[in-house]
């Protein structure tokens, strides 16, 4: 008897377990009601993606001074972990819940207007005088077909990173460009002291340097609106210049960075710089808070982004900012807080806390971006002929996944399971795919 | 006020008196509808899902597309990997599990000083969500900063820093010790609770008919505790199957996809992709797998007539 429930309970169990992944999926929620109606608290709920907990404090102690400021509105601020928050937002928009401000970045502008998620700020930015000293990359970044889509509140461009005293003590001069920065990798490299020259990501976000390194080997050709396509309309992965680039791409793995590499994300990448184990660090400004604790600063040099064979380099610049929610019932109280957030005094604090560029043209006469780890970037930007600023390519709905395909397909290549040649076409027609199916 | 008719409570406690089954509907009430909305729900609802396109970033276009979904997951080489991987996945973390599970738990049914803080240190592991093993074992695998690798180049064992993560052909077994490290206190827990209510004469019956300790083992032990042992199998294999943490925290499937089996495959498909009809279709899939393997595991070792010992 007992044995028989028993193999009653097993089964139930098989039949039970296994859905949770399945779970996720629906969402037809109802929206839950707010008060509305002039005079009385209005609560806006309010969502970040790129959260850290050293951020969400400094957003909230932000939030607090809008609030004392505006006491009628009052927000609820979610901050869901950083891995998981752009399918957070993706859900609750999808799922039609209530939500004001959010935040919208570069890689998911063009599939959340796509759904008709957002709703544009150009006549908000009309009335709002600040607009005026926000840089032209900034706005563009936010901007989608003649649209603004958000208010950027934060910039962050690659520069290299590199140890000085390890350049010193082998002779060598800083890279200016990829072919020079692939010959120091391997001349630092040398696994018996553990010491390696690259800080290579194969793992999430791999995609940053091979994208980086074809683009500025088709330099004359690339289609600037279009970024990974070039001028005749083809993508730049179909070219001979791309097999060169990646040829380099494959002998930097192979020759100057740790195996181990090909798993890593962006903490792994850091880590390993900052623990002595790499020599050169392609990043974002928002590293440099863990190199300066960690490192002893005298050890660390920065040095403009390599360059092509052209003798220039595309600079892409990211950027990340607050949008209103297409179905928000607060349109105007949500504005309001994202221009008290992007004002020059709000934005170049939250700039400097968190180590991005910020959006103001008045803010780089701030002291804090004066200092060496900063000055390479305003370098970069003084020399806009040889440093073009490229537009990242956002308009496809495609881009979330691109990150995904590029990371497989690429450690397939690094492992020598796929040919350059192969993984070439797979990219190529990755691109082609998404802009065959644009609307 | 109306006294002599009854109150709401008053009413409901006569007909349950009535019915006694109405009774027991009552009080399952609240488990009912939970389990209807949060388990069989979501189930129905993936099933459709399964037969629709239904992508995240374009929810403006979901549709019904028959058997697409299946199709195209049987075609893709990397689900094809993903399935050889789950068995391997599955059959060496059980039967490692199982064997250093009983071992242990054997150790543990002697009495010995401070055995209560043993157990502790033993179960300690199944506390932890798989995800947390997965981040710790992937710094602890690191193959330069990873203490194993440490270890091993300072005993002298190895010459050269082994890419744990990152070879292919190490990845999937370090995973798979992971996952071994993991469960072993699962069957640590159950197989000491059976084995401490094998009654004690027994043993003593076996000593007196001669038998030795081996003897004592495959003779009184095994077969008293094989309920248990059915049990526990049978369900740790269900929950290997199903469970993707241990593989997300530690490769989230790489390199190159060398490490997924069939439920992180599921899962990339919907946290990368947002691809929740590819995601569905295996979900089915896995399902299917894993009612088959029930009915296959049952029938063979004739549970019903196991249990009556």
């Amino acid at each position: 008897m007992a044995a028989k429930k028993e193999k009653k309970m097993l089964l139930g169990a098989v039949a039970g377990v296994l859905l949770v992944g399945v779970l996720a999926g629906c969402g037809d929620n109802g929206n839950g009601g707010s008060n509305e109606g002039s005079g009385k608290k209005v609560t806006l709920r309010m969502i970040e993606s790129l959260t850290s907990p050293a951020r969400t404090a400094v957003l909230q102690e932000m939030i607090a001074k809008f609030e004392t400021a505006n006491p009628n509105i009052k927000v609820d601020l979610i901050s869901p972990p950083f891995d998981q928050a752009d399918n957070k937002i993706k859900t609750i928009l999808g799922a039609k819940e209530e939500l004001d401000v959010l935040e919208v970045r570069d890689s998911t502008i063009s599939e959340f207007s796509n759904n008709g998620y957002l709703e544009s700020l150009n006549d908000y930015v009309k009335s709002w005088p600040d607009y005026a000293t926000v840089v032209d990359v900034a706005k563009s970044v936010a901007s989608l077909n003649d649209n603004v889509y958000f208010v950027t509140n934060g910039m962050y461009q690659r520069q290299m990173f590199y140890r000085k005293d390890w350049f010193q003590e082998k002779g060598i001069q800083p890279p200016t460009n990829y072919e020079e920065m692939v010959a120091a990798a391997i001349k630092l490299t040398d696994p018996s002291k553990n010491r390696y020259g690259f800080s290579f990501r194969g793992g999430a976000g791999a995609n940053g340097v091979p994208d980086a390194m074809i683009q500025n080997y088709n330099f004359d050709n690339i289609d600037h609106d279009d970024s990974n396509f070039l001028k005749d309309g083809k993508s730049m992965y179909s070219t001979p210049e791309a097999k060169q680039a990646l040829d380099l791409y494959v002998k930097l793995y192979k020759e100057g960075s740790p195996k181990d590499s090909i798993n890593w994300g962006y903490q792994e990448q850091v880590q390993a710089f900052t623990s002595g184990v790499t020599g050169i660090l392609l990043q974002d400004p928002d590293a440099i808070p863990s190199l300066m604790e960690k490192m002893d600063v005298n050890t660390i040099g920065t040095a403009p982004m390599p360059k092509g064979p052209s003798g220039k380099s595309f600079t892409a610049t990211g950027g990340a900012g607050w949008g209103i929610a297409k179905n928000s019932k607060h349109k105007d109280e949500a504005f309001k807080l994202i221009a008290f957030l992007s004002s020059p005094e709000q934005n170049t604090y939250f700039a400097t806390k968190t180590a991005l560029i910020p959006i103001h043209t008045s803010a780089s006469k701030d002291p804090f971006f004066q200092t060496d780890m900063y000055k390479t970037l305003l370098d970069m930007a003084s020399k806009p002929d040889e440093f073009v600023n490229l537009k990242a390519n956002t308009k496809y709905p495609g881009i979330g996944q691109w990150g995904q395909v590029a990371m497989e397909s690429g450690q397939s290549l690094l492992l020598g399971k796929a040919t350059e040649e192969d993984t070439l076409k797979k990219w190529d027609q990755f691109w082609a795919d998404q802009k065959a199916n644009l609307k | 006020m109306n006294d002599d008719r009854p109150s709401v409570i008053g009413r409901l406690q006569a007909s349950f008196r009535n019915s006694p089954r109405g009774f027991i509907f009552f009080c399952l009430l609240p488990t009912l509808v939970l389990m209807l909305v949060f388990t069989y729900y979501p189930f129905f609802r993936g099933i459709v899902m399964a037969f629709q396109n239904y992508q995240l970033f374009d929810l403006t276009n979901v549709h019904y597309i028959g058997l697409d979904n299946f199709k195209n997951m049987f075609e893709d080489a990397k689900f094809k990997f993903a399935a050889v991987n789950s068995v391997y996945w599955v059959f060496i973390s059980l039967i490692a599990q199982f064997t250093i599970g009983l071992s242990v738990a054997l150790l543990l049914n002697k009495r010995f000083r401070g055995r209560g803080f043993f157990q502790g240190f033993v179960f300690y592991p199944w506390a932890l969500s798989g995800f947390l093993i997965g981040l710790i074992w992937k710094w602890m695998f690191n193959s330069q900063i990873g203490v194993i690798n440490d270890l091993l180049l300072r005993s002298g064992i190895i010459h050269e820093r082994i890419g744990f993560l990152s070879d292919p052909n190490w990845a999937m077994a370090s995973v798979i010790i992971a996952n071994v490290w993991y469960g072993i206190a699962f069957f640590a827990i159950m197989l000491l609770a059976a084995l401490q209510s094998v009654p004690s004469e027994l043993y003593e019956a076996g000593s007196m008919d001669g038998a030795n300790g081996a003897r004592k083992l495959l003779n009184i032990t095994l077969p008293y505790i094989m309920p248990t042992v059915i049990t526990t199998t049978l369900l740790r294999a269900i929950w290997i199957f199903n469970d993707p943490s241990i593989i997300y925290g530690l490769t989230n499937g790489g390199p190159a996809g060398s490490t997924h089996i069939l439920s992180s495959l599921m899962l990339d498909k919907i946290m990368y992709s947002g691809d929740y009809g590819a995601a569905s279709a295996i979900g089915i899939l896995m399902i299917g797998i894993l009612l088959l393997y029930t009915i296959f595991y049952l029938t063979v070792t004739r549970a019903a007539k196991l249990g009556d010992f």
